[in-house]
């Protein structure tokens, strides 16, 4: 016990002081009994010391081969190059080849070809879907569409839209309000089936949805969210 | 670039934690090329170097528990062979006679931080070897602030009574 307040009660209060922690009273009267309590000031001076000595620790030299190495290690050398698989099959569509030949396969050829050519005119043309459908399971599009809501934290956004299978990827379809504090919101009515989907943050952020349960991999080294939407009870299929 | 932007800080926290001589040079490169391997787990709405530090800090831990009790230096005798792996550089020196005492004082806080239990000295480190607030230190430690705090305290304590010895420290 010095000056009223135990060694514990002391020793917290002077640990608050270093932390900056004490209110403005606090401060007043911790500095008032800083002058008249030996053992408080003696405390005190001991952290501040260690603290002035902490901040003029030398600091580690990064190697000069230290970004080096951690790209060497991150990539390692492979005996060939990983190319992606849509440059591949570029690459096989246009790689020269060289055809061989003869009278009966070509026959057998423009047989084919007319066969195909004569099934397209005699088919009738149906009416294409518009780009923005959802793709719903087959067997679904009679269901009646259920209400979705997405929902996602991003307090530094500016904007945040969602694009998936069911606005044809495109975000400026589907933007989200910001609902609270950081959290932003939108309802879109989805007929039952299965959906793959995005946020894309200030126009420009594509990222997963960190509440989906499920996410698949997007074949361009990201994850795409996975909505699975079922019918409504009681609904026929 | 990402290494370059955070090569220093990691570098800082693995050789506080691990020591100059051991592999801290190593686990701060490993602690990248999770990082890079992990890329795609990284939640955009934490800092990024607030995930290298907790990769950094795990990676540490790991090395720790793996190290034979025996290994791990309880204090400072022994470590009187420079065997550095990790150059130094000083903070500012006024004057070749402060250069000295400070350079002693380094020496003994550094072997202070070093003998630290650990989990007391990851927290030193981080609050203020980094300069990190208790917020951050959380959501990299996964402990709550109240926590953390008595163990920066314990640390701060520890070190102040191992530096009692010598005379006007840091003056």
């Amino acid at each position: 016990m010095t000056n009223g307040i135990t060694h514990d009660e002391m020793n917290l209060l002077v640990q608050r002081f270093i932390d900056q922690e004490l209110s403005g009273e606090e401060r007043v009267r911790f500095v008032s009994r800083l002058g008249r309590d030996e053992v408080l000031r003696q405390r005190t001076l001991e952290l501040e010391q260690l603290m002035l000595a902490t901040a003029r620790l030398p600091k580690p030299v990064v190697p000069e081969n230290f970004v080096a190495s951690v790209m060497a290690r991150a990539n390692p050398p492979s005996a060939a190059p990983v190319r992606r698989w849509w440059v591949r099959v570029t690459d096989a569509i246009w790689a020269p080849r060289r055809l061989q030949w003869n009278i009966a396969s070509a026959a057998a050829m423009a047989c084919m070809a007319f066969i195909v050519v004569g099934s397209i005119i005699a088919l009738r043309v149906e009416p294409a879907s518009p780009p923005t459908a959802a793709q719903p399971t087959a067997g679904n599009e009679a269901a009646p569409a259920v209400l979705v809501r997405l929902v996602v934290m991003q307090p530094n956004a500016q904007s945040v839209a969602v694009a998936g299978d069911f606005n044809g990827w495109n975000p400026s379809r589907t933007p989200l309000e910001q609902i609270g504090t950081g959290a932003w919101a939108v309802t879109i009515p989805l007929k039952p089936g299965r959906y793959e989907y995005m946020f894309v943050v200030d126009g420009k952020q594509w990222i997963a949805d960190p509440f989906a349960t499920e996410h698949n991999d997007d074949g361009f080294g990201s994850r795409n969210a996975v909505l699975e939407v079922r019918p409504p009870s009681g609904a026929q299929l | 670039m990402l290494v370059s932007r955070h090569a220093r800080s990691i570098l800082s926290v693995t050789t506080r934690m691990l020591g100059p001589a051991g592999d801290a040079e190593d686990i701060a490169q490993e602690t990248f090329v999770a990082a890079f391997n992990a890329l795609a787990s990284f939640q955009l709405d934490s800092k990024f170097s607030t995930w290298l530090y907790r990769i950094a800090v795990n990676k540490c831990t790991d090395v720790l528990r793996a190290r034979r009790p025996d290994a791990v230096p309880i204090d400072a005798t022994g470590a009187d062979d420079r065997g550095d792996t990790v150059g130094w550089q000083p903070a500012d020196l006024a004057t070749p006679h402060s250069e000295l005492e400070q350079a002693e004082l380094a020496w003994e806080l550094d072997n202070a931080i070093q003998a630290l239990p650990h989990l007391y000295r990851e927290s030193f480190v981080l609050r203020h070897i980094e300069g990190l607030g208790y917020d951050e230190m959380s959501e990299i430690l996964g402990v709550n602030r109240d926590t953390l705090k008595m163990r920066v305290y314990k640390a701060r304590g520890i070190l102040c009574r191992s530096l009692s010895h010598l005379e006007g420290a840091a003056r």
